[in-house]
């Protein structure tokens, strides 16, 4: 139960006033008492002078035979990791069928999301679709209209692309103020894996698609809300997926099984899971949610249609929001970028609330559209300070500050926000979210 | 020859300009896509079954009509439980009907769209009527989705509108109205396109400078995580850490 390093990990967990107290008091070891006492020996306690109780008694995993091979047949996470949990905001939205449930950014490394963790966004619930009798249609300005089964996509010219994936709500609580705790719930609409499937241009050169008229695609997901986006022609044709694998497994139900589109860059409404159809067309569509959402609401009541591209964005996931640092000294400092517009070029840090950056070391591989890991060195001295992270992406645009957006797009917004995000150290080394100006 | 037979119904019937006789069709065939035996062409049955969408310029929408009347029959029976007898609840889903007014209808713009105060409403935003008319066919009602008539659907949609105060009482939908309709929306004019993140190379918004040093004179917290908000998210202290 103690920390494995000093640096408490509890996914949201803000210190309670005895806690800070205890800590302001100069006792930053209140968490080994609550160990000790967990541990609940006796005579750990009194060979406590000895040694580590952990070292000195033998567990019993060191003195007994441990499991079988295929006790589980799809392996599952350690039980030691059972609350990294994808979890909902309370009160964000009240039908679980329309909802969202959070990436815990802050318990995962590199840049691969698990698939059991990457986070959901279902309009009208999620389906565990028979593959047998899933369809994708192309259709529209095409040829030959075609109807393809899962065994003809898989028989095509395969490829496999790592990308991230991001609503464009993602950090949209923020707009207004600060109003959510961790770093799951301001960036965790956020995943990233490796997708394996057919190029869309594949399957439209495959129907014989309309170059001279065909100037948008449209994508329709297969459940309830038969989900609906328009993409352009350009994009479609680019770097756009037809996917039935992720992380070198078949889709989750949850995330499309058994098929999905995969758009890089772009937020992930437009990734439409359950794929059905796609409709060769003229003109863009207007859909539900390229209409009445996912529309950016600016000062003047305008909102912008099809707004879509996921800009240069960072965040640091440790130390962040409800993580405590429990002692002064060294701390690996680390976090994520993404850009839609291509890769990563650099992530600067600060540590005191914007006045002074230093350039972080990235983690390889550094892929267009994917997410980059990013560490930097720090030493902590005790007094307060503000974390922030700041990315740059190839075509040299610089993530901004939240009020540079503000002044172009208000408040109100609910879209893109890509601002710069503080982590607030106090001195207790409560780490909480802020905003700075 | 299943898969052939397939192929030869399809193509006879489905290519306009390019549609063969069966004979023809296995001496000469016609289009056969990059990658020969992989998929089939659609049957023009299998593609009425899902060309559903409706564009705003009305393509797809099929001839049909219903009533204000017609429409609030129906809306009592399967909308108003999640969006309230007058499309104003906030209780399931965020309000439909609300916030807009006989000018915004002459101007084209809803003018409480740049109120804060005011809770945006589907109709302040709508600025299609395609949209509408397109989502209530492929996903409502909530539970059974596509369970409407083509009717139904212009049924709905007109009472809808009523509630909003764009349709009278007395209003027939159909499909040779509908333009007429979309002229009265309050937020015909209120959306653009006029922005850079519609295409990869679209021009941001804003410009920051990678600046390295002494970059603020000050630094101002301008805002941080309520003292109520700490713990109000799931998986905090009392359920405890990751170790």
């Amino acid at each position: 139960m103690d920390p494995a390093g000093r640096l408490r990990r509890a996914p949201e967990h803000f210190l309670d006033p005895r806690q800070i107290a205890d800590v302001q008091s100069g006792r930053r070891d209140f968490l080994r008492g609550a160990f000790l006492a967990a541990a609940g020996v006796a005579a750990g306690a009194a060979r406590a002078a000895e040694g580590d109780p952990a070292i000195l008694e033998l567990p019993q995993h060191s003195k007994g035979l441990g499991q079988p091979v295929a006790e589980r047949g799809y392996g599952l996470p350690s039980e030691h990791e059972k609350n990294l949990q994808r979890r909902e905001s309370p009160g964000l939205t009240r039908v679980g069928g329309s909802s969202v449930s959070f990436t815990p950014l802050q318990g995962l490394f590199g840049i691969i999301t698990p698939n059991g963790l990457h986070f959901e966004r279902h309009h009208q619930g999620w389906w565990d679709i028979d593959p047998n009798s899933h369809r994708l249609m192309v259709m529209g300005l095409v040829r030959e209209a075609k109807v393809y089964t899962m065994d003809d996509l898989m028989r095509l010219p395969a490829v496999s692309r790592m990308h991230f994936i991001e609503c464009g709500a993602n950090t949209g609580m923020e707009w207004g103020n600060v109003a959510v705790p961790t770093v799951q719930y301001t960036h965790g609409m956020l995943s990233c894996c490796e997708f394996t499937g057919v190029k869309l241009s594949t399957l439209l050169d495959d129907c014989g698609f309309d170059r001279k008229n065909g100037k948008f695609v449209l994508a329709e997901g297969a459940d309830g809300s038969g989900l609906t986006r328009t993409l352009a022609m350009e994009r479609a044709l680019d770097d756009v997926m037809v996917a039935w694998a992720m992380n070198g497994e078949m889709l989750r139900p949850e995330n499309g099984y058994p098929l999905r589109l995969v758009a890089p860059g772009i937020q992930g409404v437009s990734w439409v899971k359950w794929l059905r159809r796609i409709e060769v067309g003229d003109q863009p569509w207007a859909t539900k949610d390229e209409t009445l959402h996912y529309v950016d609401l600016m000062p003047d009541g305008m909102l912008r249609q099809y707004s879509s591209i996921q800009e240069c964005k960072s965040v640091i996931t440790t130390p962040s929001g409800g993580q405590t640092l429990l002692d002064r000294g060294f701390q690996n400092v680390t976090g994520l970028a993404w850009s839609g517009r291509g890769k990563v070029k650099r992530v600067d840090v600060s540590f005191d609330g914007g006045r002074n950056w230093r350039t972080a070391r990235l983690e390889s591989p550094v892929l267009t559209k994917c997410l980059t890991r990013f560490n930097i060195d720090w030493v902590w001295d005790g007094r307060p300070a503000i974390l922030q992270s700041r990315a740059m992406d190839e075509t040299g645009y610089v993530q901004p500050k939240i009020n540079q957006l503000r002044a172009v797009r208000g408040r109100r917004s609910i879209y893109h926000n890509n601002a710069i995000q503080s982590w607030r150290v106090g001195e207790a080394g409560d780490v909480s979210n802020v905003q700075v100006y | 020859m299943f898969r052939f037979t397939e192929k030869t119904v399809s193509g006879t019937v489905s290519w306009g300009k390019l549609s063969l006789t069966p004979f023809l069709f296995l001496v000469v065939p016609a289009f056969a896509g990059t990658y020969p035996g992989v998929g089939r062409p659609a049957t023009p049955a299998e593609i009425a079954a899902w060309d559903i969408d409706v564009r705003p310029d009305f393509k797809g929408l099929p001839p049909g009509s219903g009533s204000v009347a017609q429409g609030q029959k129906i809306w009592d029976a399967k909308c108003a439980f999640c969006h309230g007898t007058f499309g104003e609840s906030n209780e399931v889903f965020t309000p439909l009907v609300g916030g807009t007014t006989a000018e915004d209808i002459k101007t084209g713009r809803v003018a409480s769209l740049t109120k804060p105060e005011v809770a945006r409403s589907t109709l302040m935003k709508l600025s299609t009527v395609s949209t509408l008319w397109d989502y209530v066919r492929r996903a409502m009602p909530w539970n059974a989705p596509k369970s409407l008539t083509t009717d139904e659907v212009y049924a709905v949609v007109a009472y809808l509108l009523n509630l909003g105060d764009i349709l009278p009482d007395d209003f027939v939908l159909s499909d040779r109205n509908i333009a007429e309709v979309q002229a009265r929306l309050p937020n015909r004019n209120g959306m653009t396109r006029n922005h850079g993140l519609w295409e990869v190379k679209g021009k941001p918004d804003v410009v920051n400078a990678p600046c390295m040093k002494d970059c603020t004179p000050e630094v101002k917290v301008g805002s941080e995580i309520p003292e109520h908000a700490r713990n109000d998210h799931p998986g905090n202290a009392s359920r405890r850490s990751r170790w």
